[in-house]
């Protein structure tokens, strides 16, 4: 490893830019979904149509609250990695990782349902909601399967490429929470 | 750096030697992540593909020669036009420019000994790959996509089109738009954080301003394109409704989202080609670009106008005339910074010396093409002519004298431009000059009579016509045109091929070129430079004493960064050193995740879906086994 002899300027890796690219690329992804389903809104008279029942409020909203509350124990893992504090920085990655996977158990048990009650072979309406859901939930299995590795990796040793691992993992989050409001107003539209 | 070199210089040298060292043969191939090696890899296999999508054409054209050809029948003429359409797009042109020369030469140009992320790179090289085979499997069975390139429905859906065609060209689709967003994700990054000290904005080479412009387009363009083919995918094999208006879907969701990604696809197609203008003209001209700061935003500015103007291809579906006032004045704007750099490039030419070699003259051949191709697009932009034109051969001459004329003609200047830095030979410029001449005539016989049947009335996609329309003659000319292009084209493929085997010596800066690039020996060594130069202009390889500055630094052994596998990071803006990153060395992984996607997509196609998940899954497990491999460094 050589040491730098030129003065350096503190910045973000390469690694927390790429995932910066990656976010936006997805982000366009979930901006053309529910651009699609505002679309298609406006081309029916009935959205949803009208003997379905409306989708639930309670449980998303719950759930929804959450899964972005895991953003604050991301950050502190961020924090904790760029300062050299791996055992806490793993501690936060715990607590994240265990309220992320009881979000993703109880979304999936409700998505299966919801496919049952609106089938996306009925309407349009249906193939929107149940493929904008599906896709957020996809996205929280990636964020899921990063912060477990990150949990396995920082376990026993903290290096430089492992920091800026977990960082891009946290913004990866913030970004996944985002979106995932925007899927919930989504599921909350009808009722307004 | 050929110097005579005491002890120092030569241990450094070694040293970068050793550890760069490539695993040679067919493995080496295999698990590489040089930028070098895989942007001769996406070389390669783009000219393959060329040639697949230029046989495709001929055979067009060679059933459109006479009135009533039967060559081949109906079916087959729609999926040759349409996998014409998609190879030269998707399998051709994008990954040529940004795969092939802006992995190649992006990190020569910036002063880098690597893309930022060595792996994805080969990854989305592979990845590419297997959608190549993927989508061209669909010849074996006779099933190839038969939509059209933009595929529109309800052509696409199943009642209308039952076989594996259109899932072929949906799931071949979502595959290469993975592929090319991590390659446009990787040049992104590589631009922003592994730019050569001093190498701030206003001096990075124009060539990377066109990359970053095109690698932007791609990742905010492609996600509509990916979105827009999973929604039909959904349609066709799971009954989801999302363009049928019987279920409340609507058929112009599809065309509104292929042509947000289809029109910036223009600019993504066109804007390499402006890079390699402004590379090639300064060199012959011997002066540096003129309005070079104006040249840069103008090249940022077509790809953001690029994303404002995409219901211009939908001007006779029906939108409301306010929408179609709209996108018709935001058509006519991207008039002013196309004509920027069209000035821009003229007045360097004219306040220089050029010097007309092969290369130049392909810039001149793009040049007219493209004012060609953009007078007629911009009578497009004028609604009642584009209404009387639509779906006609006028539409077909307007689109090939830009993704032909001006996109794939710098490409054959840069490819004898770069070719004496790639192979360290020199190219014959009698031959070169001559294949200039035949593919400027083949492109102008086999285009612009299209015009002229195009408002003749002859319509697009027919795969025949009866005589006596007044169309034989032109029909004829263009196919015949088709032949000479092809014989332009070969040409240059036997050039390159003789030009490697004769083995002229060509050194390491032939044409006296102002970038990077040409500082380091042709072909580059492993690690592009021994020492990562230090930039204060724009033409680094023209500031003499900045560069005999590398050389002491070499005895010093500054920013030689010889005790590792290593390049510089740097701040975004003005290019500061901020960090050394250490860079990975050859790996499995890449080219065993990418098998695993192209299986799992066959099993899509063939309807297996948990077999298809099982193999995503050991996609998991393969960029597991990737990641396991870290830096070695000190615990933080």
């Amino acid at each position: 490893m050589t040491t730098v002899t030129l003065p350096v300027r503190h910045a973000h890796a390469k690694g927390w830019w790429g995932m910066v690219v990656f976010v936006a690329t997805e982000a366009t992804l979930f901006g053309t979904l529910v651009g699609t389903y505002v679309y298609l809104r406006f081309q029916n008279a009935h959205w949803p149509p009208e003997q379905l029942p409306l989708p639930p409020v309670l449980t998303p909203t719950m759930l929804t609250v959450a899964l972005v509350a895991t953003s604050v124990p991301m950050h502190v893992a961020s924090r904790s990695v760029s300062e050299g504090r791996r055992v806490r920085a793993w501690w936060a990655l715990v607590v994240a990782l265990a309220v992320q996977v009881v979000y993703l158990v109880w979304q999936v048990h409700d998505y299966v349902h919801a496919i049952d009650v609106y089938p996306p072979s009925g309407s349009a309406w249906a193939s929107v909601y149940v493929t904008i859901l599906g896709a957020d939930h996809a996205h929280v299995l990636v964020g899921v399967l990063l912060t477990t590795w990150f949990v396995l990796r920082i376990r026993t040793r903290l290096t430089r490429y492992r920091a800026v691992g977990v960082q891009a993992t946290a913004f990866y989050w913030h970004a996944v929470n985002t979106i995932t409001i925007a899927v919930l107003a989504v599921q909350l539209s009808p009722h307004l | 750096m050929a110097v005579v070199a005491p002890s120092p210089e030569r241990t450094r040298i070694e040293n970068l030697e050793r550890l760069w060292a490539a695993r040679p043969g067919l493995l080496g191939w295999l698990t590489t992540v040089d930028h070098k090696k895989i942007g001769l890899l996406y070389f390669w296999t783009t000219l393959v593909f060329f040639a697949a999508g230029g046989v495709e054409a001929l055979l067009m054209r060679t059933q459109l020669a006479t009135a009533n050809e039967r060559l081949v029948g109906p079916e087959t003429f729609d999926q040759l036009m349409t996998m014409h359409g998609v190879t030269m797009i998707f399998f051709f042109i994008i990954p040529i420019t940004t795969g092939a020369f802006g992995n190649y030469l992006v990190p020569l140009m910036i002063g880098a000994r690597d893309m930022a992320f060595p792996r994805l790179n080969a990854l989305s090289y592979w990845l590419f790959l297997g959608a190549g085979m993927f989508m061209y499997s669909s010849f074996l069975i006779h099933q190839a996509p038969n939509a059209g390139w933009f595929d529109y429905v309800p052509l696409a859906l199943r009642q209308y089109n039952g076989g594996l065609n259109v899932d072929f060209y949906a799931l071949g689709l979502i595959f290469t738009t993975v592929a090319a967003t991590i390659g446009a994700l990787n040049l992104i990054v590589t631009i922003f954080k592994l730019r050569a000290p001093g190498m701030s904005w206003n001096r990075m080479p124009l060539f990377c301003f066109a990359m970053l412009a095109a690698s932007l387009s791609l990742v905010f363009a492609l996600p509509a394109l990916t979105a827009d083919c999973i929604f039909l995918e959904l349609q066709r094999k799971l009954g989801f409704h999302f363009f049928d208006q019987a279920h409340g879907g609507d058929p112009l969701l599809w065309q509104h989202l292929f042509w947000i990604f289809g029109h910036p696809e223009v600019y993504i197609i066109v804007l390499p080609a402006f890079g390699i203008a402004t590379s090639i003209i300064p060199t012959f001209a011997r002066h540096k670009m003129v309005a070079f700061p104006l040249v840069a935003m103008a090249e940022l500015l077509v790809a953001f106008i690029g994303f404002g103007v995409w219901a211009h291809h939908m001007f006779a579906t029906g939108l409301t005339s306010t929408t179609l006032v709209f996108f018709a004045a935001a058509s006519m704007m991207v008039v002013i910074p196309s004509t920027i750099q069209i000035y821009a490039w003229l007045m360097t030419v004219n306040i220089g010396t050029p010097e007309f070699r092969a290369p130049l003259m392909f810039i001149g051949g793009f040049i007219l093409f493209f004012v060609i191709g953009g007078l007629s697009g911009i009578m497009f932009a004028a609604i009642p002519f584009d209404q009387a034109t639509t779906d006609t051969y006028f539409v077909v001459a307007h689109f090939h004298f830009i993704i032909f004329g001006a996109a794939v003609f710098p490409v054959l200047g840069g490819i004898y431009y770069w070719f004496p830095k790639v192979t360290g030979r020199m190219y014959d410029e009698r031959l070169a000059q001559l294949s200039f001449w035949l593919t400027f005539a083949g492109t102008t016989l086999t285009f612009f009579p299209m015009h002229i049947v195009g408002l003749l009335g002859m319509t697009r996609r027919i795969y025949t016509y009866d005589g006596g329309l007044g169309w034989d003659a032109y029909n004829l000319i263009e196919t015949i045109g088709g032949y000479v292009l092809a014989t332009g084209l070969l040409l240059i493929a036997f050039n390159i091929v003789r030009s490697y085997r004769r083995n002229v010596p060509a050194g390491r800066d032939p044409f006296r070129g102002g970038t990077l690039e040409w500082t380091t020996t042709s072909p580059p060594p492993h690690y592009n430079f021994a020492v990562i130069p230090t930039v204060t202009s724009p033409y680094p390889n023209w500031d003499e004493p900045d560069r005999e500055e590398d050389l002491r630094k070499l005895a010093r052994g500054d920013l030689v960064l010889d005790q590792g596998h290593e390049t510089p990071e740097s701040t975004v803006n003005d290019a500061w050193p901020s960090a050394v990153a250490e860079m990975p060395p050859e790996s499995p992984w890449p080219i065993l995740a990418a098998a695993t996607v192209t299986v799992a997509f066959f099993l899509l196609l063939t309807q297996h879906y948990a077999t298809a998940g099982a193999f995503f899954v050991l996609t998991v497990l393969a960029a597991a086994g990737w990641n396991a491999h870290e830096p070695e460094e000190a615990t933080g």
